[in-house]
């Protein structure tokens, strides 16, 4: 790569967002916004034909056979405009360059273009009720049936899932080794039999994920990503790009727990002769500015060769305690008027705040994070569990009672 | 405005850090704890021969002119080594002088700045004001870094309703300057008393000056602040890893993992925010004030927490007076009290989010 070759290319994206997309509004919260299916899955498909689709990825799987260096350009490029590809985010961001890392030739030849194109929507299954931290307690279980599997079992947290076409689902294939050992990845067809799909109301009272049931749902034998019982790999792989994603996203000036907003309500609703709130405030902006420089940062290492690897668990705690720093602010700012308030405003407030906690948890816990940073980042020994040698059908998993 | 270091200021930092570790070892530290000396003045002449004291000058006045993104680099392994030195005190008199639009009072102090033999102080970050009745000098400041040992003090004081500079030279009658007891043994601090005493005033934009050498102040600690939470934070991984107890290295146990895990979080935000107020200096000197607040308050509550944790981590040992753990917790709170402690850098950045 050089450096006049990306900055042709950032010139390139610039020009092209400037004229096809659409700028990010007051009101636009999130990345994908509100547009419907069918308008993101148009927007996707223009801008594969632009060029900007999969700028990292091979050609011969619909890249553009470009590097980070550039992929990381053209982010920076669309932190302007609300590109309506939400729905895409999950696709493109894990299962995409799992299997790009991990899958057959025929899996990457079929897949990949679709799904760059914007023709196919893919979520990610790994969560399960009993099994969150400790992912690889899962008990979805995958039984060979001749040249095929038949899965059963539940998955949950599931972005996306009610309109998914496919899913990279995670499965115990083998219970008498030890879990980390007996696990395999599938590509699982969202529309066939046996697949049910719920949405999970959270704490907001919105749905934004999905419970996922499979009753003796067939994948052929086709289907496993890497190899059979070698799954908990291929999801350690997909891991780290969530965290990465997570992490470095940032929250957008227009979220309601940004410095920006806050302040804004802060001169609304405050109390303004209180001195403590204007130093909390300094505080929120001093904290979100570091934690979006960090991201800066970890971006810039990326352009210049250095793979973030498990720093992007720094990333993604950093801004998650962030949130819960702001929902404190807030309620400072509203004082009473968090109990009971009739304004909107007030109550798009409250919903951030509820859903802070959340983002402590999604793509692995704070303590987790905190795991692999101790682990990975500063080396230290790690916490010798028996869970590492004993089979999995002898271990004590979620919070079934013993009898 | 690339955050991550160039190829120069990653080999000037290999420098600096080479001698830190081989003119500067914190034993250093321990023969100047013993001795009384406020410095080393061997390793003073090295760190001027290294170009640290011009770092910030321009060459018409003898400095490299090299820029407020190296100077912080190499305060940051200058503060990994809690080296004893006046070089803090020059910088933030250079800063001042730089800013003040006095081209005779720059051509009289920088060149003695740039090359190590002068050591001038601006009265500044502690408490304390003064007044001038015509040339005449009268307040108190208190601490003053390097005051005792310098040649010139710059004091601001109010002359008739504006604040003013005053250059005030060592020995003048009614100049006091009395040494305390400092709690960091890497920082020479001293009470500085004017009673009538003569001083030139410097004509120029005092208020200007000043308001940047607060934020010079600012990146300045901030970059020693972020290499001694560094060294805290490795000394202590270190040590987490061999110390053994119930069967394990204590670094395998959560409750020093995760702890370690969170100061190191801490400290990658105040990296990043520091890289970004050295750059600011250099290159965006309106969002310079923002981002030198910004990089202070990162770091300065974060490094006094990681400090305790390298005392409390490391157990009965880290209490000992043989062991440095101490000498880090004295710099840190130190540290975090001079120039503007954590409730006036709040207010101070406030006041500048709230100016737009």
């Amino acid at each position: 790569m050089s450096e006049q070759s990306v900055t042709d290319f950032r010139n390139r994206a610039r020009a092209w967002l400037e004229q096809h997309a659409p700028l990010r509004g007051a009101d636009e919260g999130g990345e994908s916004g509100t547009a419907d299916i069918a308008t993101q899955k148009a927007f996707q498909a223009k801008l594969y034909d632009a060029g900007f689709a999969g700028i990292a990825w091979p050609k011969e799987y619909g890249g553009q056979g470009l590097t980070d260096a550039e992929q990381i350009a053209f982010g920076q490029e669309t932190r302007r405009f609300a590109l309506p590809v939400g729905v895409f985010f999950i696709g493109l961001g894990m299962p995409g360059p799992t299997i790009l890392e991990l899958g057959t030739e025929e899996q990457k030849k079929r897949y990949l273009p679709k799904m760059l194109r914007g023709e196919e929507i893919w979520c990610q299954l790994f969560s399960e009720p009993a099994a969150g931290s400790d992912v690889a307690s899962l008990t979805t279980s995958a039984v060979r049936d001749g040249d095929g599997w038949v899965l059963n079992g539940q998955k949950v947290w599931t972005s996306g899932a009610q309109y998914s076409d496919y899913g990279a689902v995670i499965a115990r294939t083998d219970p008498a080794v030890p879990k980390h050992n007996g696990i395999t990845m599938f590509i699982v067809d969202m529309h066939a039999p046996g697949v049910t799909v719920r949405p999970l109301r959270v704490a907001t009272g919105a749905t934004p994920f999905n419970e996922v049931f499979f009753d003796q749902v067939r994948l052929p034998a086709d289907s496993v990503i890497g190899e059979v019982n070698d799954g908990w790999r291929a999801a350690v792989v997909m891991l780290r790009n969530e965290r990465v994603n997570i992490g470095t996203m940032g929250a957008p000036r227009t979220s309601p727990l940004s410095y920006h907003s806050l302040s804004s309500l802060a001169a609304k609703h405050g109390d303004a002769a209180d001195a403590g709130l204007s130093r909390r405030l300094a505080e929120l902006y001093a904290r979100e500015r570091s934690v979006r420089l960090f991201g800066q940062l970890l971006r810039e290492e990326a352009m210049a060769g250095r793979d973030p690897g498990p720093r992007g668990s720094v990333a993604k705690l950093a801004g998650a305690e962030l949130g819960t720093f702001a929902s404190l602010v807030a309620a400072e700012i509203l004082g009473p008027a968090v109990a009971a308030s009739d304004s909107e405003e007030v109550r798009e407030v409250l919903n951030a705040a509820l859903s802070a906690p959340g983002s402590s948890v999604a793509g692995g816990t704070n303590e987790i994070q905190r795991n692999i940073i101790g682990e990975r980042v500063l080396g230290l020994p790690k916490d010798p569990g028996v869970d590492r040698s004993t089979p999995f059908n002898q271990l004590r998993v979620g919070t079934q009672r013993k009898n | 405005m690339a955050l991550i270091l160039n190829k120069d200021e990653e080999q000037f930092r290999q420098s600096v850090r080479r001698f830190v570790a081989e003119r500067s070892p914190l034993q250093k530290l321990r023969e100047l704890m013993s001795s009384g000396q406020p410095f080393d003045s061997g390793a003073w002449k090295q760190m001027s021969e290294l170009g640290l004291t011009g770092l910030v000058i321009p060459a018409e006045h003898g400095g490299a002119a090299a820029g407020y993104s190296v100077l912080s680099v190499a305060l940051t392994e200058l503060g990994a080594g809690l080296v004893a030195s006046p070089l803090l005190a020059g910088t933030l008199a250079a800063g001042t002088l730089t800013r003040l639009g006095n081209p005779a009072a720059e051509g009289r102090l920088l060149p003695g700045i740039a090359d190590g033999e002068l050591i001038v102080t601006l009265a500044a970050g502690g408490t304390g004001t003064a007044r001038a009745d015509g040339g005449a000098l009268t307040g108190e400041f208190s601490p003053v870094l390097n005051a005792a040992q310098a040649g010139v003090l710059l004091i601001p004081a109010d002359a008739g309703g504006r604040t003013e500079l005053f250059e005030v030279a060592a020995g003048t009658p009614g100049l006091e300057v009395t040494p305390l007891p400092a709690l960091d043994h890497s920082r020479s601090l001293a009470r500085v008393r004017l009673n009538g005493a003569a001083g030139t005033r410097l004509d120029g934009d005092a208020a200007a000056a000043l308001g940047f050498a607060a934020d010079l102040a600012n990146l300045a600690i901030a970059s020693e602040q972020t290499g001694g939470m560094a060294a805290c934070l490795a000394m202590t991984t270190e040590y987490a890893k061999i110390r053994a107890a119930f069967g394990r290295p204590i670094g395998a146990f959560q409750g020093v993992k995760h702890r370690l895990a969170e100061l190191h979080t801490t400290w990658e935000l105040a990296n990043a925010a520091l890289r970004d107020a050295a750059r600011a200096a250099d290159e965006r000197p309106a969002d310079f004030p923002r981002a030198a607040a910004v990089a202070r308050i990162a770091v300065s509550a974060s490094y006094v927490d990681a400090a305790v944790a390298t005392v409390q981590l490391h157990g009965g040992i880290g209490f000992t007076w043989e062991h440095d753990a101490h000498l880090y917790q004295k710099n840190a709170m130190s540290q975090h009290a001079l120039f503007g402690g954590p409730g006036e850098q709040l207010d101070r950045l406030a006041a500048l989010l709230a100016a737009g």
